[in-house]
């Protein structure tokens, strides 16, 4: 999950700007079947709403957030960031 | 050569973790094996040891589920509109829970990644005091040297074997907190915490539950506070079989179990039958396949728990040992953290600080709550002579309970002092609502010293249950009415 992306591409978010190329360089580490999905949370208002979708339905408290969707497994913010921790989401089970 | 880690744990549960993640603040090349051996009904779990998963977590949320069932009940007197009666459905709680602790699971591990613990999910046993040999559940080898070892495996639920179908129908807590179907009409054999306390939850939840003991509940604790606890949950509706064991377990064709004891009053054979038979007939130390023998770690014959002395240290240089597994100890959470966490400072800390085993404040969190800090009146009286001490109690009623009716014969709380001198607190125990909550402070001042004046120096808050304490004064000794009167 990551903020929206204005019209060059960069998101509003810097901590998701920083995740992301960590995240894709640990994909090819995710098992066989699975489905990577790349979700935008919105404008940074949109966001900062406590009650958006997001926060309410899929109880996500920042972005940028990798959840193991079904599981209790997530990387929140700073989380992310760190290769080894992603590739221990995608590998672990 | 020489060694590939500073430090070794077998078991990641609470001394284990809590020493591993300390040992890694000091730049240590730290590693974790854990490795959770299925239950005989199949149960496994991830990492984090009892406590998260079959023990003080899962225990404290289901007896917080049926608090709640009684609050509802409660409800209706303070103006609660509530349509009776109301329902519990077990695998709504269950999977909450279930999921909570996997939560927990997940953290655990992301903190040893973040603190570069290396961890491994193989059981471990040792090869030479310096080299462990791990093995995962598909049977793959690994060898792993360290130059300090520490053993925290703790212990697993025993199986009385000697009772035929024992082990092919019966269950324990391992199993109890990770069913996904209600556990029915509930049968609990014998008497520890852990089937007091989860024969409270299941009874407050709605099932039907029967505790079977053969002799004393609760061993080890304050005999009255004891039998105040048994006394609450009989009025709170479980079912309690006093000097009766079991002799045998049987499935019957609806596939229920069909369960027979014997009665030692009466000398009287009976049998009912019954959904589903929990046996807490104590925990057994885990090192059967740690293969101490070779390397000569020294276990207590009877208990066949570790020896340790004050430094955690066992017989063998290098090796240590923290938890349930250790001999002497508490069997609890916070004391395993704690001792794991000096462990890892005396070792790679220049700490010599060791774990002080005095006074440690615990709860049994039964539906109407035990807690205590200090000597139990027997202890006491053993250690000094009872003409050397003395004995305050009081009953009391909470706030809480007037309006709701509730009635509040076990609310009670005593505390045991030193005549002499300072009149220095030896214990307190204390039976009512939050009693964890109330004992903790107090916890401090006994640390600290605490004396019976100094108490009633302290001022209470007002309206709780914790200011009785404040308050004590009515001696067993004088024989007079210890119910406390309204303000």
């Amino acid at each position: 999950f990551c903020g929206d992306k204005d019209a060059e591409g960069r998101s509003w978010c810097p901590d998701c700007v920083t995740a992301e190329p960590v995240v894709r360089r640990e994909l090819h580490n995710m098992p066989d079947e699975s489905v990577f999905i790349y979700c935008l949370v919105g404008d940074r208002a949109y966001w900062k709403d406590p009650n958006n979708e997001f926060r309410k339905n899929l109880k996500l408290t920042g972005v940028p957030t990798l959840l193991k969707y079904g599981t209790p497994q997530k990387l929140v913010e700073e989380e992310c960031f760190k290769a080894e921790l992603v590739r221990m989401l995608f590998t672990e089970d | 050569g020489k060694n590939e880690y500073d430090l070794l744990i077998i078991g990641g549960g609470s001394g284990g973790l809590a020493c591993a993640k300390e040992a890694a603040k000091f730049g240590r090349k730290v590693a974790v094996l854990d490795y959770v051996e299925p239950s005989p009904q199949g149960t496994k779990w991830g990492l984090g040891g009892t406590c998260v998963n079959v023990g003080c977590i899962p225990k404290k949320l289901m007896h917080q589920a049926a608090l709640l069932g009684s609050a509802i009940k409660d409800a209706q007197h303070y103006g609660w509109n509530i349509a009776q009666p109301v329902h519990h459905t077990w695998s709504v709680m269950a999977q909450a829970v279930q999921n909570y602790v996997k939560s927990l699971n997940w953290g655990h591990r992301v903190q040893l990644q973040d603190k570069k613990v290396k961890y491994f999910n193989m059981k471990g046993s040792f090869s030479d005091p310096h080299t462990i040999r791990g093995l995962t559940k598909a049977g793959k080898e690994t060898i792993v040297t360290a130059e300090n070892i520490v053993i925290a495996t703790g212990g697993r639920p025993k199986y009385p074997m000697h009772i035929a179908g024992a082990l092919e129908y019966g269950i324990t807590s391992d199993d109890l907190f990770w069913l996904k179907e209600s556990p029915g009409k509930t049968l609990t054999p014998f008497v520890f915490n852990v089937s007091l306390e989860c024969a409270g939850f299941l009874t407050g939840i709605g099932l039907e539950t029967t505790v079977m003991m053969r002799s004393i509940p609760l061993r080890g604790f304050d005999q009255q506070m004891a039998s105040l606890v048994t006394e609450h949950m009989e009025s709170y509706g479980t079912k309690f079989l006093k000097r009766c064991f079991p002799t045998k377990v049987e499935k019957t064709e609806s596939n229920r179990l069909q369960v027979t004891w014997k009665n030692t009053d009466l000398r009287t054979e009976i049998t009912d039958s019954f959904d589903t038979v929990m046996w807490a007939v104590g925990r057994a130390p885990d090192t059967e396949t740690l293969n101490l023998e070779t390397v000569g770690v020294k276990t207590n014959s009877e208990t066949g728990k570790i020896i340790v002395d004050a430094s955690e240290a066992t017989s063998v240089p290098h090796i240590y040992a923290v938890g349930d597994i250790t001999e002497g100890r508490p069997e609890l959470t916070p004391t395993a953290i704690a001792a794991g966490k000096l462990l890892a400072q005396r070792l790679f800390g220049q700490s010599s600080e060791l774990m002080d085993y005095d006074n440690v404040p615990t709860t049994v969190f039964t539906p109407l709550e035990y807690g205590c800090v200090g000597l139990s009146e027997e202890a006491a009286v053993q250690c000094y002579g009872s003409d050397n001490i003395e004995v305050y109690h009081a009953y009391y009623k909470p706030l809480e309970f007037t309006v709701a009716e509730r009635d509040a014969a076990q609310c009670y709380m005593k505390m045991v002092c030193l005549r002499e001198r300072d009149q220095r607190i030896l214990g307190l125990h204390f039976i009512g609502p939050n009693a964890g909550e109330v004992i903790q402070g107090f916890a401090l001042g006994i640390k600290c010293g605490a004396t019976y004046p100094q108490l009633m120096k302290t001022i209470g808050i007002h309206p709780t249950c914790a200011e009785e304490i404040t308050k004590l004064h009515i001696t067993k000794g004088s024989g007079l009415d210890a119910t406390v009167t309204g303000c």
